[in-house]
Order: C-alpha cells, then structure tokens, then sequence
C-alpha cells in the first residue's frame, strides 16, 4: 500500500486527531514487540486506517498509555493499546507487503536500486518469517496478487483488469477481518474491492509521467496524448466512480467506535488525495507550496485550470 | 395554555414509558430511535427529518445493480418499520400512519428476446449471464446487449468497462428510459457528486445557468419595486 488512505487533518476534531496518533504510535509499536525492530520501517498511513477498520469492527477497546518514541526519545507521546487482534493483523500485513514490494523491486528496476532492494529485503527477512508463521492465510493472499499483477502487466491491459488484483486482495484482507460474520462480509468484500482499485488507480495516476520515462507498464498510458491536466481529469474521473461505490458500501457498514476518524478517511481523505495528488502536486513549485494546506474556504482560489 | 402544554408533555413521557416497557418485551427487536439515530424525546419533525435523511442515504436507486442491492434494501426495510413504529406509538398525537416507504426492487418493463439473461441477472447468475452474452456475435449486438453486458460488469466491479458498455446502449438507443437512468447515474458518480473529488465544483467563479435565473429573478423584483 503507498500511503494514500489518511484523514484530512483540518477536518478532525483535536481528540479525533490525537486518537489516529495514538493508533499510529500503537501500530508502530506493536510492529517492534510482535516482528522486530526493523518492521517498524514498514508502518505506513494505510495500515493505520487498516487496523483503525479492524477495531472499529470487532468493537475493541483501547488503552491509552504515554510513552516516549524510540526513535525521538526527547518526545513523549501517546500511544494505545488494543487487546484483540487488531494490531498484529495490520502489522502483519505491513510488514508482508512491504517484502514483496522489495521482491517486485529487485525483479524490475536498475543496477542500483536493485541492489539496494536486495540489501532491505535481507534486512526484513525475519520480521517477513514471523509475520508469514502468524497469518500465513495472507501471506498467500499478496502471493496471489503479485503474481497475477505480473500477468496482467505482461499482456497489458485496460485497467478493470489492471486493477482486479490489488481490488481483489484487499477484499480478502477485509473478509478475514469478521471471518463468521455472513452478513458483513458482503458489504465488506465490496468495500475493499473499491478500496483496493482506488488505490492502484490513484497509484497509476500519480506515477504516469515516472511510468512513461522508464518505459514501465501503466494503464493509462494511451491516454497520455498531449496535456496531462486533460489526462488527470479523466483519471478523476474514474476515481471519483470508485469513490462513490465506496461510500456506497461504507455506508452500510454501520460503524460505532472510531467512526468520526474512518468517516473523515471515506468522505473527506479520499478526494483530498485525488485533489492533491492529481492535480496541486503537479503544478510549479511555488504555485504548489502555497496550496499544499487544506483550506476549504479558499476553493475560489484553488480551482483547476482547464 | 401553559397548563394544557405541560399536560400532553407529561402524558407524552407516560406514554414513551410505555413504549420502552413493550420495547424490552420484543425480543431482540431493536429500539427504532436508535435505527434512525434519534433521541426518543425527538420531536416529530426531527424524526421525519432524520427518517429522510436516512431514506436518501440507502435509496435503492443508489444501489440498483450493485452487488450491495440486497443490504441496503434490507436496511431500507428496516428503516422503514423503525419510522412507521415510531409513528405508530406516536398516534395519539393526530398523525397518520405512513401507508407505505420508498419502495424497492425493480420491474422489468420491457420484454425482449433477452428475457433469458435478464431472469439469470435477477437471480444473480452474473458469470453464467456472462458467458450467454458472449456468444451473441459482435454484428448482432444491440443496445440491450449493451446494457445487459453492461450490468454484468458492473456487478463485477469492472466500473470502466461499465460506464462504456452502458454509454453505447445509450447511443444505440437514445430514448430507452432504462439505459438512460443507468447512464445517468454513473456519469452522476463520475462527477463526484457522490464521493471523491468534484472539479467542477473548485472553479465557483464561473457563471452557470442558475446563476443566471436568481441574478434575473432579483433585477425583475427591483423592477417592481421602482414601479409602486
């Protein structure tokens, strides 16, 4: 996962915005106690919104604790507690995608920063050995994706199919979150299937220029023809269908705890990427600094230039 | 008056004691202000308010087609009895009760040689539907074909392929309420009305048509008003 699943800051309340630390400060944490110190490299805002989701639904209550961070011990922070499963789940899943995501670099990119990859993934080696004997079932789920991603990046695709397994795998992932609960896993199966194809389809846009230089597969390569802008608005366009089907499918599932953070993550996160990612980041420097902050009231101003 | 007012609140409170009595009786039945996120002290207009509210949210339309239609009809339905108990309880207050909520489900009017595939869709048979419409050669292919193929997809998840196949029936077939209504709806989607993020609506200096209708509505009032 690359880290576009996060709440919109300005929009949380001050608790709201110091509960999502927490769970962030808890996550990493449990990355160091359940799969090594090194794991805890791997934490990333999605897994976050992950483990945020897997608490939400399995109704788990938090202890909230100070402690100082390892890696800036002159900082005392916050950090919780959970007594289910929820953390070593997304830990886990942290840490096995981060591994395959070393063993898609060392396969496909250059001299350098294949060896590079080569020297992180012997680093990560045993945190990936706990984490596969804890939940072997997704292990073999990522497995699946990678290979099947392969394929379709081989053949080159449109990008229904370019997405299906990133969509596919995440509704696995979600599925194993309520494993007896028929009624949920519906609407759950749904809910990460979207989430999963906004997620490689947001990833595909923002790396199209990257993609297009070094020659890699990226769908929406055809559609590169002339300005980018008329490209990105297309992309949003396809995002904003996926987004919508998401909000369909979280509607219905019918949150209690956490659910002002999950809310702003679904109805505010999500198109604050697709603005920023497609369309502020790519303008100048200048032009960006000043529009990297979220100001609503200042949307005159923001608007895009068709 | 003051009197009359404190008099049906409290019979108002007896009665709403009586109503969590009987609730506590059902068993396992949820309590119906908890289903529409109201307190039970709610008054009338809040309750219709935060029904219709609710009632947009899972509005079949919303999900027709989608593999969630079966929940949030379920939800629906469950809304619906909540607000028609509700009102119900609340009887003595002169209210009527609700004949009937949004209704759900979808009629098929249009009979046509596809009506084989269309039974399989409603069935949810969508891989065996699909594998029937593939064999329809490409130079037989109209637009309920589209449509049909269109619906498919969609269930799949497969929204690109959807939002073509369904954009054709409607070019096949301009007048066709049903693949228009479908088409409308995605292109509403894509927009980001409903999720994501809407580009039209970060560009608020443009003049559009309604703009144009209040900017002539207020000259027209300052018209009459110079006249008298």
């Amino acid at each position: 996962m690359f880290g576009y699943l996060k709440p919109v800051r300005e929009e949380l309340k001050i608790r709201e915005y110091e509960l999502y630390k927490s769970v962030y400060c808890g996550l990493c944490k449990h990355l160091g106690k359940d799969y090594g110190i090194i794991s805890r490299f791997t934490l990333s805002y999605d897994c976050t919104v992950l483990a945020m989701l897997y608490l939400s639904l399995t109704d788990d209550r938090l202890s909230v604790n100070k402690g100082r961070c390892v890696f800036n011990p002159a900082k005392k922070c916050l950090f919780c507690d959970c007594s289910g499963e929820g953390f070593r789940f997304a830990g886990a899943v942290s840490v096995i995608m981060s591994y395959y995501k070393l063993v898609d670099a060392i396969e496909d990119s250059g001299f350098f920063k294949r060896n590079c990859a080569r020297f992180l993934k012997f680093l990560i080696k045993r945190s990936f050995k706990k984490a596969l004997r804890a939940y072997p079932e997704i292990n073999k789920n990522v497995k699946l994706m990678m290979d099947q991603q392969h394929d379709a990046e081989k053949t080159g695709c449109a990008i229904d199919k370019a997405a299906e397994p990133t969509a596919k795998m995440l509704s696995e992932l979600c599925i194993s979150i309520l494993p007896d609960d028929s009624g949920k896993q519906k609407i759950l199966s749904a809910f990460g299937y979207y989430i999963g194809r906004w997620i490689y389809i947001m990833d595909a846009a923002d790396d199209l220029e990257k993609d297009v230089k070094h020659n890699n597969f990226n769908p929406f390569k055809d559609r590169l023809k002339g300005n980018i802008n008329e490209t990105m608005l297309y992309c949003n366009d396809v995002l904003n269908m996926t987004a919508s089907q998401i909000v369909l499918a979280y509607d219905l599932l019918e949150l209690n705890a956490y659910k002002e953070i999950l809310d702003n993550v679904i109805y505010n996160g999500l198109s604050f990427q697709q603005k920023y990612c497609l369309f502020d980041k790519r303008r100048s420097k200048k032009c960006r600094k000043k529009n990297r902050d979220y100001y609503p009231y200042l949307s005159g101003k923001n608007s895009i230039n068709h | 008056m003051a009197v009359g007012m404190k008099c049906s609140w409290s019979l108002l409170c007896v009665f709403q004691n009586d109503n969590s009595i009987r609730a506590k009786g059902r068993e396992k039945m949820k309590d119906p202000y908890e289903i529409l996120g109201v307190s039970p002290n709610a008054s009338d207009d809040e309750i219709k308010q935060a029904y219709r509210m609710l009632a947009k949210k899972y509005h079949p339309d919303k999900y027709a087609n989608s593999p969630l239609a079966e929940s949030a009809s379920e939800k629906m339905k469950e809304i619906n009895s909540a607000y028609d108990r509700i009102l119900n309880d609340r009887k003595h207050a002169g209210r009527e009760r609700r004949s009937s909520g949004y209704s759900s489900g979808y009629s098929d009017s249009t009979r046509s040689h596809y009506n084989n595939i269309r039974m399989m869709i409603n069935s949810g048979k969508f891989s065996a539907a699909e594998q029937e419409l593939s064999v329809v050669p490409s130079n037989e292919r109209d637009a309920e074909w589209y449509y049909l193929m269109g619906v498919v997809v969609y269930h799949n998840g497969w929204l690109e392929d959807a939002y073509n196949y369904f954009q054709t029936a409607c070019r096949m077939d301009p007048n066709n309420v049903e693949y228009r209504s479908m088409f409308n709806r995605i292109r509403q989607q894509r927009s980001g009305a409903q999720g994501g993020y809407n580009t039209s609506s970060a560009a608020s200096e443009s003049c559009s048509c309604c703009d144009i209708c209040t900017c002539l509505m207020c000259s027209d009032c300052l018209c009459s008003c110079c006249r008298s």
